[in-house]
């Protein structure tokens, strides 16, 4: 649904995206992760077809963004970072303006408005959008978002202004929404609002895609190289006996607990092993990478 | 399609100014001021009327056949000269005032990313919002002129054809006018990142061509026309004609020499005053080409055209005594034609430098 060849944008000289291949696919909720000053905003631009790129390109649903911009536009829907309004008019009015680009008539924008203002809890709120608090713009951006029920979402730091009840709430919308087979591309800096919806996630550092798969795939592949080894923790009621095997590389020991390295998982042999001399075992299991201390490896890059 | 999303940004945009307090304040300033002038101008137009039948009565009266000299009938457009006045300064002010922030405003409160996500071209949003203010702009002048027009019916004083059209030509200068103003404010506003700085420089342009450059102009023609010629030293004294047309806090003033003969013609005089005639047509060249820089020259010079077409000849011919017969209004904007190709040319260059800016503009 969503695709970037060496997708690049150039700014006085310097790269803030650099040669992005990305792939996002239908009905997939995508994150876009990375420090701030990453270009994941340049990235969202020019895929919304608001900028367009020094070199390379990319497509929605099949549709060149630079080549035209209007069609994709027509498809899509975008909740930019810190998101503004009209604040002499309402949110309804603000929405109706909006609307009014997609050559709605005027009983369908009714409807479709009161529809979005109902779902973001904005329905009744007569005062102007200059009077809102943040929360409030951020929900009507999501409702200006959806006003032409779009097959792609792409929302920009969508939780920065909400609150834990707002943020429940747009969770729970951006599953319904990909539920609807809605692609969503949501970008964030903060690691668990996209472990929290996102299916895939794209690691984006200093202009470049570091890593893209599931969060476990991107960890395992942006994690310390251990070569194939497979580290192994284990703790003992009683004291941890020396154990031998020819697939373990090393170990890390301290009292009852140890950290194994082996060439591959030798779980069940060590486990016999460990009953066989009536060692109650507590804990055994392989340790995966912590995902956040790799993003934060990453962030700090 | 396209034209209904630059009507959707155009009608966003006049609905917003019109219903904008700052707005509403100037216009209604605008339009309380224009009311007085007219009313005072209404009551100096029956004088000047009343005036002109009495010196009818006493020319049939005389029945002198030998007099060739006529008084001549007032215009009903003098009524409209000291709204030259106000306009050059309320109206300069409204025009900024809508135009200011219209491009800066939505960089500050993010709207512009928010409307440039939804399928509509950059150059739509700057040609709306450009017609939009047009449109509030025209809007403010069809009101001024409606009171006007409507105070003269209320007081008996109903316009001919000619005058009537002399009213909406006085209408499209003055709104042209505004025009050059509202360009320069979305120009800035399109340049700055903040409206404060958007203001301050439109305010800077507003005072550089509306008071430095004619002051420029005047220097500039004493420096490039250099001394006036000598005068003979025999022969007759030159006598100095000035012509004074005042209007709305404006004075034009001509000077020429006129040379009274003796009974004899003086060769010498004669290429004296070829030479001054020259002379004075230089600098005034020089001064006017510099003017044209400036929409409250050219607006000064167009309107009085409308509303004054025989002080406009006179200032046009210092070595002519006095024009035989009141030039039309066809002939009046006809020797004003520079300064209304100026007129028209000012706003466009500045919508031009708009729309590029606009269309480059950055909206990280």
């Amino acid at each position: 649904m969503i695709r970037t060849e060496n997708l690049t944008k150039v700014y006085n000289g310097k790269a803030a995206v650099d040669g992005l291949d990305l792939e996002v696919g239908e009905g997939d909720i995508f994150g876009f992760l990375g420090p701030n000053g990453a270009g994941k905003s340049t990235t969202i631009l020019m895929l919304t077809g608001m900028i367009e790129p020094t070199g390379g390109r990319c497509l929605v649903d099949g549709i060149e963004v630079a080549k035209d911009p209007l069609k994709v536009k027509e498809i899509i829907g975008y909740l930019p970072e810190d998101v503004g309004f009209y604040g002499n008019m309402t949110g309804e009015e603000n929405l109706d303006y909006f609307a009014r680009f997609y050559g709605m008539d005027a009983r369908k924008r009714k409807e479709r408005i009161a529809e979005l203002l109902e779902l973001v809890h904005l329905d009744g709120v007569a005062q102007k959008a200059g009077e809102y608090s943040r929360g409030m713009k951020q929900r009507l951006g999501l409702a200006q978002a959806l006003i032409n029920d779009p097959k792609v979402l792409f929302l920009d730091e969508p939780t920065a202004n909400l609150d834990p009840e707002g943020v429940r709430e747009y969770r729970e919308l951006v599953l319904a929404l990909a539920g609807e087979g809605k692609t969503v591309f949501v970008s964030s800096h903060i690691l668990s609002e996209v472990r929290a919806v996102c299916r895939t996630v794209g690691l984006l550092a200093k202009g470049k895609l570091v890593a893209q798969g599931t969060l476990d795939e991107v960890a395992r592949t942006l994690a310390p190289s251990d070569g194939d080894a497979v580290r192994i923790v284990v703790e003992t009621r009683e004291h941890l006996p020396a154990l031998e095997d020819p697939e373990i590389v090393a170990v890390e020991r301290n009292g009852n607990r140890a950290v194994f390295l082996a060439k591959t998982d030798i779980r069940d042999r060590l486990a016999a092993s460990l009953f066989s001399q009536g060692v109650h075992v507590r804990e055994m299991r392989i340790e995966e990478p912590d995902i956040e201390d790799v993003f934060m490896a990453i962030y700090r890059r | 399609m396209a034209f209904d999303r630059l009507l959707n940004v155009a009608r966003k945009e006049f609905s917003d100014h019109i219903t904008s307090r700052r707005f509403i304040i100037i216009l209604a300033l605008l339009l309380v001021i224009s009311t007085i002038s007219i009313y005072e101008g209404i009551g100096q137009y029956n004088d000047s009327l009343e005036s002109y039948t009495e010196q009818l009565q006493q020319m049939q009266e005389i029945e002198d056949p030998y007099s060739s000299w006529m008084p001549q009938k007032p215009s009903i457009m003098y009524v409209f000269i000291s709204m030259m006045s106000y306009m050059t300064m309320l109206g300069g002010i409204l025009a900024i005032a809508i135009g200011f922030d219209l491009v800066s405003k939505e960089k500050e409160t993010r709207s512009l990313k928010s409307l440039l996500s939804h399928p509509v071209y950059r150059d739509e949003i700057i040609n709306g919002k450009a017609l939009g203010g047009v449109a509030a702009l025209g809007f403010a002048m069809a009101l001024a002129l409606a009171i006007a027009i409507a105070m003269l019916l209320v007081f008996s004083v109903v316009p001919t054809v000619d005058e009537f059209a002399a009213i909406l030509i006085f209408g499209a200068v003055s709104l042209g006018f505004l025009l050059a103003y509202f360009a320069v404010a979305l120009t800035m506003s399109t340049v700055a990142k903040e409206s404060g700085n958007a203001l301050i420089y439109t305010l800077v342009i507003f005072f550089a061509v509306s008071s430095l450059l004619p002051m420029f102009g005047m220097m500039a023609a004493s420096a490039f026309a250099g001394d006036p010629p000598e005068p003979p030293e025999m022969g007759p004294m030159p006598k100095e004609i000035v012509r004074t047309a005042s209007s709305g806090g404006y004075y034009t003033t001509s000077v020429s020499q006129d040379v009274v003969y003796g009974g004899t013609e003086d060769p010498a005089w004669r290429a004296y005053e070829e030479e001054m005639k020259t002379y004075v047509e230089k600098r005034r060249f020089i001064s006017d080409v510099s003017n044209l820089l400036s929409p409250q020259m050219n607006y000064f010079t167009v309107a009085m055209a409308v509303t004054n077409p025989q002080i406009m000849a006179m200032v046009y011919s210092p070595y002519d005594t006095a024009p035989e017969e009141t030039p039309g209004l066809a002939g009046a904007l006809g020797r004003v034609w520079m300064n209304i190709a100026a007129l028209i040319v000012f706003p466009s260059v500045f919508f031009a430098a708009t729309y590029v800016k606009f269309m480059r503009m950055d909206i990280r």
